[in-house]
């Protein structure tokens, strides 16, 4: 046979990524705003409270929403919020990112098993203070302490950065317009 | 190889909305048309057009080879001098490649004869591999052909098999141009594939793509782009503006640069120069040597033309035939005319498909005129001895 066995057609479209949304299942996740909180939590050790907000903070700095304003950060964080970020543009000028306001880390009470949660920084928005979102924006949780969190928001976040520009791309395209296809 | 008048499946409409198939018709006119097929034996497949895909493939490597290596020939690919570098070392570092089309003019008794090879960018890919496919499966339950057809066609299976090997970890993004709807459908036909291969996708398009300060480009939630698929030539995005970007900003491409070299219309007169006299090849050469065909017919092409834009057939130097496009500046080619052969007043030329440089599978296209274009009808067919 010179042809595929099998083909599955109604996947074209969003069917895929739903399936794959309900399929997945849920992660039971240890959430503090501190060390402190964390170490007075039972079942909690103090060293790895420690090593799991050193983790996180690391992670911040990779990970957190990054912005060449301060403006366009507290936009989205609130006044007193955003710090400066330790990298720079190359002509040298500030980034700035959101504060970590708490860290998310696999939980302790899960026993035996890996944990499926990525240690890593979390933040308030302006506009749902009361909710935890991780740096790629997704809601985690609005209460501290061992919670079930998806699977989704408890993966590693994308390293950020800061676009400068857009729209670099596609300019000889348009000069080649009248096609119903810009392949071939 | 016969042309063979069919009836339509009667519901294939409503399934081309289902599935998502939005550029079924083209401004009024069939894209899509199940109102004929193609049938072919299995000797005609397999030594006409899949050996000879496979040999082609391995001779279009010792092109590429020999190019990137030669800087006098970069230049007449148009390659910008700024990315020559770049290309060779994409190629040495035997960066993967995905897929490709070459086209044919075949008529059934052979050779089979290689027009031109849409090496960067080729679509009709999810009319070939899923349409097509579906077409087959239906008309043989709904007897409107024979229930023991094959057809050449595991592009699907290939795909989905490529992706998986591509090693990638992180999120594959997906990149179309804005306003074409065939085109986000062919990526879109992509992300399943990927997704088979349980590689994670992000659709952005072309024009939305940034740059941070370290020179790496970001996509529109500010993640930095990693690996890329985009259905936007090479030789385009090296006359953008983010273009000089490319070489540092740590981004694997699918198709990677040096498909440049092959997707590029001056690889037939350097095929020729390096294997002439292959039954697959037709005599062709670089503009300026245009005196050397012994023919007095021929096809001038723009190196960097696409869907047939920019290609004339000129006959005892009269041309006879033309399609306008924006293409030229970068220099013509010439290759001895091989008109394609008509069944029923149709001129049809065979799309060969490689996923990662394998044969596996055929597209078929068909004109009332001599030269096909963007707006040629996709036929299907399949094989039966």
């Amino acid at each position: 046979m010179k042809r595929s066995k099998s083909l599955k057609l109604a996947l074209m479209g969003a069917t895929i990524f739903t399936m794959t949304a309900c399929d997945q299942p849920d992660e039971t996740a240890s959430i503090f705003e501190s060390v402190d909180e964390c170490a007075k939590f039972e079942g909690q050790d103090l060293d790895q409270c420690r090593q799991g907000w050193e983790k996180a903070a690391q992670e911040h700095v990779r990970t957190a929403p990054k912005y060449t304003s301060i403006a366009d950060c507290q936009a989205d964080f609130g006044p007193e919020q955003c710090e400066q970020a330790p990298q720079q543009t190359t002509s040298g000028g500030s980034i700035f990112m959101p504060m970590m306001m708490g860290y998310m880390m696999g939980s302790m009470l899960s026993n035996g098993t890996r944990s499926n949660v990525a240690t890593q920084p979390l933040y308030r928005t302006k506009d749902d203070p009361g909710t935890f979102r991780n740096a790629d924006n997704q809601k985690v949780s609005s209460k501290t302490g061992v919670q079930t969190v998806s699977r989704t928001a408890a993966q590693s976040p994308t390293t950020k950065t800061s676009t400068i520009r857009r729209g670099g791309f596609g300019k000889t395209a348009m000069r080649s317009s009248g096609f119903k296809s810009f392949g071939g | 190889m016969y042309r063979i008048a069919i009836e339509e499946r009667s519901n294939w409409q409503q399934l081309a909305k289902e599935v998502g198939f939005q550029f079924h018709t083209i401004d009024g006119d069939k894209y899509w048309d199940e109102s004929a097929c193609y049938r072919f034996t299995m000797d005609q497949i397999e030594n006409h057009i899949e050996d000879p895909s496979a040999e082609l493939e391995q001779m279009c490597f010792e092109v590429v080879d020999r190019v990137v290596q030669d800087e006098q020939l970069l230049e007449k690919f148009a390659i910008p001098a700024t990315y020559h570098d770049y290309v060779c070392q994409s190629w040495l570092n035997r960066e993967k490649n995905l897929y490709g089309r070459m086209d044919f003019s075949y008529d059934g008794t052979g050779p089979a004869k290689l027009l031109e090879y849409n090496a960067d960018t080729p679509t009709s890919l999810y009319e070939s591999a899923a349409f097509q496919w579906v077409w087959l499966e239906q008309a043989m339950e709904q007897g409107l052909i024979p229930p023991d057809c094959d057809q050449y066609n595991a592009i699907h299976e290939h795909l989905v098999d490529a992706f998986g090997n591509m090693n990638i970890t992180g999120t594959l993004h997906m990149a179309a141009c804005q306003g074409s709807l065939e085109d986000e459908g062919t990526v879109l036909y992509m992300e399943e594939c990927a997704t088979q291969a349980h590689i994670q996708t992000h659709f952005i398009h072309m024009e939305e793509i940034g740059i941070d300060a370290q020179g790496r480009l970001t996509d529109l939630q500010d993640n930095i782009i990693t690996d890329l698929f985009k259905l936007y030539p090479w030789e385009w995005m090296m006359r953008d503006e983010f273009g000089e970007a490319m070489p540092e900003s740590g981004v694997t491409f699918l198709e990677p640069a040096w498909k440049a070299i092959l997707s590029n219309k001056a690889i037939l007169p350097v095929l020729w120069d390096m294997f002439e006299g292959h039954p697959n090849l037709l005599p062709s050469y670089f503009m300026e040597e245009a005196h050397k065909l012994d023919s007095t017919a021929y096809v001038k092409k723009p190196i960097y033309s696409r869907e047939g834009a920019g290609v004339s057939i000129i006959e005892n130097g009269k041309t006879i035939e033309e399609v306008k496009g924006p293409y030229g500046e970068e220099g013509h080619i010439v290759q001895a005319l091989h008109p394609l052969p008509t069944f029923d007043g149709n001129h049809t030329v065979i799309g060969s498909w490689l996923v990662a440089s394998q044969p596996c599978g055929m597209g078929i296209r068909e004109d009332i005129s001599a030269i096909t274009k963007d707006t040629s009808r996709f036929v299907p067919h399949v094989i039966r001895d």
